[in-house]
């Protein structure tokens, strides 16, 4: 039998798999599509701005203490110490994250500073660290960026990028090559570019049609098309041939900063025994019990002491799957991974166990009137009550399920896209639940 | 005043009604210019479910506006063909529609001259699988789906090909009278910030819902009785053919297919302003309720919208609800009226009569300056009207057939590149709802999430090569929304008639752009967000934060003359009377 099955395959889903499969637990991943990292920058946001606050956070890590109790790394404990063993991680895969080039991240404290690195629209974007290949971005290198975009590709505005870059004090120019330089294709994505040069002649081709662009001193930044196989030897190919740096930024969705992650990520567990097992939607749980029934009583309320899961059950290819597990982690994402459903009458449920949500429960209680509202809206900060031990609890604190922990976007009491701890949370996260899950399982008989 | 126009006929508002006398005006030969204060559209006429009646839904208690429709039917489906969806349109009896109704409605159509068949249930089941199957009878008539937008460019572009001048982004601050006649009005263009008078010898005002604003600046009263009527899209093109519900009018009794989604509309709620029209929770439900009288399971479907007009209704004496109001047109004479000679107001009416309601204003005109011009506008199909009716795939039958699938900025609504570019070469474009009334950007299921970034870097990268201008020529609406014919560089060579240019406004700051796009979309997704659009919105909030982090950009402090407009609660609240 499993020890751990793991229901989402974002970054939480994933780090937290890794963690308990390198302390020896026999894991399984399970979900019904991908998680954000496709959408995502691909960098490690740990925290950007604090709710209602206009500047950027300087130091995220010192931050943390003016956060709301309940807020998960209020929970998690040693932040510094997860985040070390993720950016090990990311060494081990070979996409290392560092915060500056070439120097390997070992000291993560108080004293961390965020970055600012330029975001497809030239805003200054906070993140703590990031994949070298965007590292060369670093708004606080003094050399001019030189911005190159390709003419006809959708999803990278280049000029936009520089004027906006250039009017906070970031020197930057813009410049266009031809598509055809990288693609013989007629529609591109950066996907389908970075696709073409994992192809060595094609990073040739691209050198070349870039020099006579630079000027002395220049870096170069380019929509994050850098190999998507192949990247670091992409990276350093085209470093190497223009003698200069060269950044990448992100586009658009499809994110291939995201693709590289989820894919090495996959592969190492692969490695660690581990099976990702995309295009699995849990249909429910054992007890008889099943999510569509969410206007009945609860079946969980009324106990007295927690039950165990001993199975989630799947639709796969027409056919019913039970998968049974000793200990469940939900990673499912919140609202914006699917984890959560919500309808017109304002209820927002979470449908594998039915857990209880801090979210308002009519929709008068979900909006601020403005879009971009400092605060964000309630809705999207609602999700999962926890215990230290990442257990979803009740109202007054109690475990509901005996072997159950929740990590990442669906937890309650933050908005990890306004306060830009995405990736953050779903790391510290998933990794110190996992952590609660190994102590557990191996404490049981 | 160092400048000012001079003009036969000052036309003020920019929607169906004012481009329609403004192009009536202009084929009988009169100096035409017409003024609107946003955007061509942005007021009733762009916010409507775009319904081109038959006339049934006023058979039987508005005998005179049924006869109204049903003859503007017939026309704009020459003149206007290219506007129009060849739909047709159901009149079905739910069980809950009793009595004796569906045959005086037989009866009030026959009497008319509105072409109505009743068809057995199983063969508009047939024809309309999702409809609701216990239906008992089913009337068809020649109702149609109209693309308002297109057809009110159309119109203006028949207007400016006659001559007509056609200034958006040009509000009246005010009216000139003088010795008791209205002689023109005082004009500020809000984009350029720039005052000044037009005179003319008629003034007509086709504001629509503004329509008691404008008047009171020539110290008239006119009575509108602003009513609000709201719709939701349904993310789904859930039927072909229009449907109405065979009773009185109501709330939420028509179904219309538009594009690639269909509508449920409408409520009718009196307002004391046109703006801001806030979508309240109640109506939602009324609407989703009522669909589901049509199409069962509606109201769990995704929805993607909803949105506000108001029906600039006009009674002598009113006393009743906004339905009992007469939906014929209104024509005031405020010299036989109010004693105040060379203004009238056209007004009531509906989209279908747009046309009529020139007609008879511009009639009063020729009375007014005692000429004798007859009106062409019937016998005059708009340029692009020899195209026929618009079809659903007719926008990826040309992509696909031209392999124009790499230019595609909203994928959503098949937007390519050069329609955008194009779109901003024909009118001044301020903000990026004035493409998507253009080309129907950002209309569709992710409500600009991936296009809104797009649209904004290309406006940018044609203002830096100087490309940000109007271009008189690219003034052919024909091909407005044609991925396939906005290939080539627009070159269309004719006389024009015009001694003030259109305004070379400074392109607008792309920040700006972007912060007002979103807030714009916002409001209309904000009154239906839950389900799979509310993880959409929760996506493009990743993008526009996480990724962009579009809320630390420079120029947070501009704004647009449309940037207040955007900015109301349009958020659900608890209802007052729940």
């Amino acid at each position: 039998m499993l020890d751990l099955l793991v229901i989402g395959a974002g970054l939480t889903g994933l780090t937290a798999a890794y963690t308990a499969a390198k302390s020896g637990l026999r894991v399984k991943v399970i979900a019904k599509g991908l998680g954000a990292m496709h959408w995502g920058a691909g960098t490690l946001d740990i925290l950007g701005y604090l709710p209602g606050e206009e500047g950027a956070v300087k130091r995220p890590l010192a931050a943390i203490s003016q956060l709301p109790d309940g807020h998960p790394y209020r929970l998690a404990g040693d932040v510094a110490g997860v985040l070390a063993t993720f950016v090990a991680l990311t060494e081990e895969i070979g996409l290392p994250f560092q915060r500056e080039v070439g120097r390997r991240l070992t000291q993560i404290n108080a004293d961390s500073e965020n970055l600012l690195l330029p975001s497809p629209v030239g805003a200054a974007r906070p993140a703590f660290a990031a994949p070298v290949g965007q590292l060369g971005g670093d708004l606080s290198r003094p050399e001019p960026m030189l911005i190159v975009g390709f003419t006809g590709l959708r999803d990278f505005y280049p000029q936009l990028i520089a004027e906006n870059l250039t009017r906070q004090g970031y020197p930057a120019r813009a410049a266009f090559l031809p598509l055809a330089v990288v693609s013989g294709r007629r529609d591109n994505t950066a996907v389908s570019i970075a696709r073409e040069l994992d192809n060595p002649d094609q990073r040739q081709k691209l050198a070349q049609a870039l020099r006579p662009l630079l000027k002395p001193g220049e870096r170069v930044g380019l929509p994050a098309i850098l190999g998507l196989d192949d990247h670091m030897q992409a990276l350093a190919d085209l470093q190497g041939l223009m003698g200069t740096a060269v950044f990448e930024i992100p586009t658009l969705p499809p994110s291939v900063p995201g693709m590289r992650l989820f894919r090495a990520l996959e592969e190492r567990l692969q490695r660690l025994g581990v099976r990702v097992e995309v295009g699995m939607e849990v249909t429910g749980a054992n007890r008889g019990w099943r999510p569509e029934t969410r206007d009945s009583q609860s079946p969980i309320s009324n106990l007295q002491s927690p039950i165990s899961i001993e199975w989630v059950e799947t639709e796969t290819s027409a056919r019913p799957l039970k998968h049974r597990a000793r200990a469940f982690l939900l990673a499912t994402g919140g609202i914006l991974g699917g984890g959560f459903e919500s309808d017109v009458n304002g209820r927002v449920w979470e449908p594998i166990f039915n857990l209880p949500l801090t979210a308002p429960q009519k929709r008068s209680g979900w909006f601020r009137p403005a879009f971009l509202d400092p605060q964000g809206h309630p809705v999207f900060n609602g999700g999962v009550a926890v215990s230290p031990d990442f257990r979803p609890v009740d109202g007054a604190g109690r475990p509901l399920f005996a072997n159950v922990w929740a990590a990442g976007g669906l937890l309650a009491n933050f908005d990890p896209i306004l306060e830009r701890s995405l990736s953050g949370t779903a790391v510290v996260t998933g990794m110190a639940a996992a952590q609660a899950i190994v102590e557990h399982v191996k404490c049981e008989p | 005043m160092t400048k000012h126009l001079d003009t036969n006929i000052l036309v003020i508002g920019g929607g169906a009604t004012g481009t329609a006398v403004a192009w009536d005006a202009s084929l009988r030969g009169f100096k035409v210019v017409l003024v609107e204060r946003r955007d061509l559209t942005q007021g009733t006429t762009g916010r409507f479910h775009g319904l081109l009646h038959s006339g049934g839904r006023y058979a039987v208690k508005d005998p005179h506006g049924a006869r109204e429709c049903i003859q503007e039917n017939r026309i704009l489906r020459r003149t206007h063909a290219h506007c129009i969806e060849d739909t047709g349109g159901f009149f079905v009896v739910t069980p809950e529609d009793e009595g004796d109704y569906p045959d005086r409605f037989k009866a009030a159509c026959d009497e008319i001259g509105i072409p109505c068949a009743e068809i057995p249930v199983r063969e508009a089941l047939r024809r309309e699988p999702l409809l609701n199957p216990r239906l008992s009878r089913v009337f068809e008539v020649p109702d149609g789906s109209a693309d308002s937008f297109l057809a009110a460019h159309a119109t203006a572009d028949a207007a400016r090909r006659a001559g007509a001048q056609i200034l958006t982004y040009h509000e009246v601050t005010n009216l000139i009278v003088d010795n008791q006649r209205v002689v023109g009005a005082q004009v500020y263009n809000v984009a350029t910030g720039e005052t000044f008078a037009i005179h003319a010898a008629m003034t007509v005002n086709a504001a629509g819902a503004w329509t008691g604003k404008i008047a009171a600046m020539a110290g008239i009263e006119v009575l509108i009785l602003p009513s609000k009527g709201t719709m939701i899209a349904v993310n789904h093109r859930v039927v072909n053919t229009v449907i109405n519900r065979c009773k009185l009018p109501a709330d939420g009794d028509i179904l219309v297919p538009s594009h690639t989604v269909a509508v449920i509309g409408t409520t009718s709620v009196e307002v004391a302003d046109p703006e801001p029209l806030r979508i309240e929770t109640w109506e939602v439900e009324k609407m989703l309720a009522e669909g589901n009288k049509l199409v069962p399971g509606l109201s769990q479907m995704r929805i993607l919208r909803a949105w506000a007009g108001v029906r600039p209704l006009f009674q002598e004496t009113y006393t009743g609800g906004g339905r009992d109001v007469t939906r014929k047109l209104a024509l005031l004479d405020h010299e036989a009226r109010e004693g105040v000679a060379g203004f009238l107001t056209i007004t009531g009416g509906k989209w279908t009569t747009f046309r009529l309601m020139a007609e008879a204003a511009v009639d009063k005109v020729c009375e007014k300056l005692e000429v004798k011009r007859p009106c062409r506008t019937a016998d005059t199909p708009v340029p692009g009207a020899e195209q026929g009716h618009y079809w659903l795939g007719h926008r990826l039958h040309e992509v696909e057939e031209q392999h124009l699938q790499s230019e595609l900025i909203c994928e959503c609504e098949l937007v390519t590149r050069a329609m955008l570019e194009n779109a901003v070469k024909r009118n001044p474009t301020l903000t990026l709802d004035d493409l998507r009334r253009d080309v129907r950007l950002g209309k569709g299921p992710c409500q600009g999430g991936f296009c809104t970034y797009r649209a904004v870097g290309i406006l940018h990268e044609m203002a830096q090569a100087g490309a940000y201008r109007p271009d008189a020529d690219a003034w052919d609406a024909a091909f407005l929304q044609s991925p396939g014919k906005n290939r080539e560089p627009l070159s269309v060579n004719r006389d024009r008639n015009t001694d003030y240019s259109l305004p070379n406004t400074a392109p607008p700051s792309p920040n700006l752009l972007l912060r007002d796009f979103l807030q714009e979309r916002w409001k209309g997704i904000a009154p239906i967000l839950w389900g799979k659009q509310l993880r959409q919105e929760r996506l493009d909030e990743l993008i526009y934060l996480s990724l962009m982090n579009a809320d630390h950009l420079p120029d947070a402090e501009l704004t647009s003359p449309s940037s207040d407009f955007y900015h109301y609660d349009a958020t659900p609240q608890e209802d007052a009377n729940a």
